[in-house]
C-alpha cells in the first residue's frame, strides 16, 4: 500500500499555486527525480490545481482543496480532491494533441493533455452532486539488484 | 518568483514584453493586459521576451496563442523571443512550438 508522505488542505487562490510548486519540486528532487522530469510532474500537478480552481469553483477562491502525494517502491500517486462542481467526463477525456495550423488554435483545454503526457494513469472521479477526485500516478523506475 | 513585466516601445511600430519570473493562473491575467495594451503602438510587431521565464504552464500558452491570433487579426507578427527551457517544454508538449515564430533575438 502506498504511503501518504504529504498532505496539503489549500484554498482555492491561484496566489498559492507557486508555493504548492515549489513544495513538490523540493520533494521530487530529494526523492531523486532530475530536474527536467521534476519539472514535467510539477507542471501536471499545477495543471490539475489550476483546473479545480477555474471549473469546479469557477473562479470562487473560497473553494478547498486537498493534494496528498502518496508512494511506495514501484510508484507515486497524487489525489487531489475538491467540494466543487463535478467536471463533465467529456472534459476529461484523453485527446491526441496534433499540431494545430494557426487558424485553427483555441486557447485552453491543453491543461487535461498535458496531465495525461506526463503520469502513466490518470483517472478523473466527479462525484455525482458534489466534488471530484483526480488520481495521477506514475511508475517509478525498479532499483538495480 | 512572481512574474515581473518590462514594457519597451522602439517608436517604429515594435513594442517588446520582456517577461521574468512565472507564468500561471494567478500572473497570467496581467500578462494579457499587457499583449492586450501594446496593440495601439505595436503596429508592426509585438514581441515577448521570454528568455528570464522560470516557469509558465497551459493558462500561459493559452495567453501567448490568444496573443498570436490577435496579432493575426490585425495583421501584425507575434515572436517569441528566446524562450527559456521550461517555456520551450510546454509548448513542445503542446505541440505548438512549430505555430509560434520563435527568434534568438528580438
Amino acid at each position: 500500500m502506498p504511503k501518504t508522505d504529504i498532505n496539503i488542505d489549500l484554498s482555492s487562490e491561484p496566489r498559492l499555486l507557486a508555493s504548492v510548486r515549489g513544495l513538490i519540486r523540493t520533494y521530487l528532487l530529494n526523492e531523486g527525480f532530475d530536474a527536467e522530469r521534476a519539472g514535467e510532474i510539477v507542471l501536471a500537478v499545477d495543471e490539475a490545481c489550476t483546473n479545480a480552481m477555474r471549473h469546479s469553483y469557477g473562479g470562487n477562491t473560497e473553494g478547498r482543496l486537498r493534494l496528498t502525494l502518496r508512494r511506495n517502491d514501484s510508484a507515486i500517486e497524487f489525489v487531489l480532491r475538491d467540494r466543487g462542481v463535478p467536471v463533465p467526463q467529456e472534459k476529461c477525456a484523453r485527446k491526441e494533441i496534433v499540431a494545430p495550423d494557426t487558424e485553427h488554435l483555441m486557447p485552453g483545454g491543453l491543461g487535461v493533455q498535458l496531465m495525461y503526457s506526463v503520469f502513466d494513469e490518470v483517472k478523473f472521479r466527479p462525484g455525482k452532486t458534489e466534488g471530484n477526485r483526480v488520481v495521477m500516478r506514475l511508475k517509478l523506475p525498479e532499483k538495480p539488484g | 518568483m512572481a512574474m515581473e513585466l518590462t514594457k519597451t516601445d522602439d517608436g517604429n511600430g515594435v513594442c517588446t514584453i520582456a517577461v521574468s519570473g512565472e507564468i500561471d493562473l494567478y500572473s497570467s491575467p496581467n500578462l494579457r493586459t499587457a499583449i492586450t495594451d501594446s496593440a495601439p503602438t505595436a503596429s508592426k510587431t509585438i514581441c515577448i521576451n521570454l528568455g528570464s521565464v522560470e516557469y509558465m504552464d497551459s493558462s500561459g500558452v493559452a495567453t501567448l496563442v490568444e496573443g498570436l491570433r490577435a496579432a493575426m487579426e490585425r495583421k501584425i507578427e507575434f515572436v517569441l523571443v528566446a524562450p527559456s527551457p521550461p517555456v520551450l517544454k510546454v509548448l513542445q508538449l503542446s505541440r505548438l512550438d512549430t505555430v509560434f515564430t520563435i527568434r534568438d533575438k528580438a
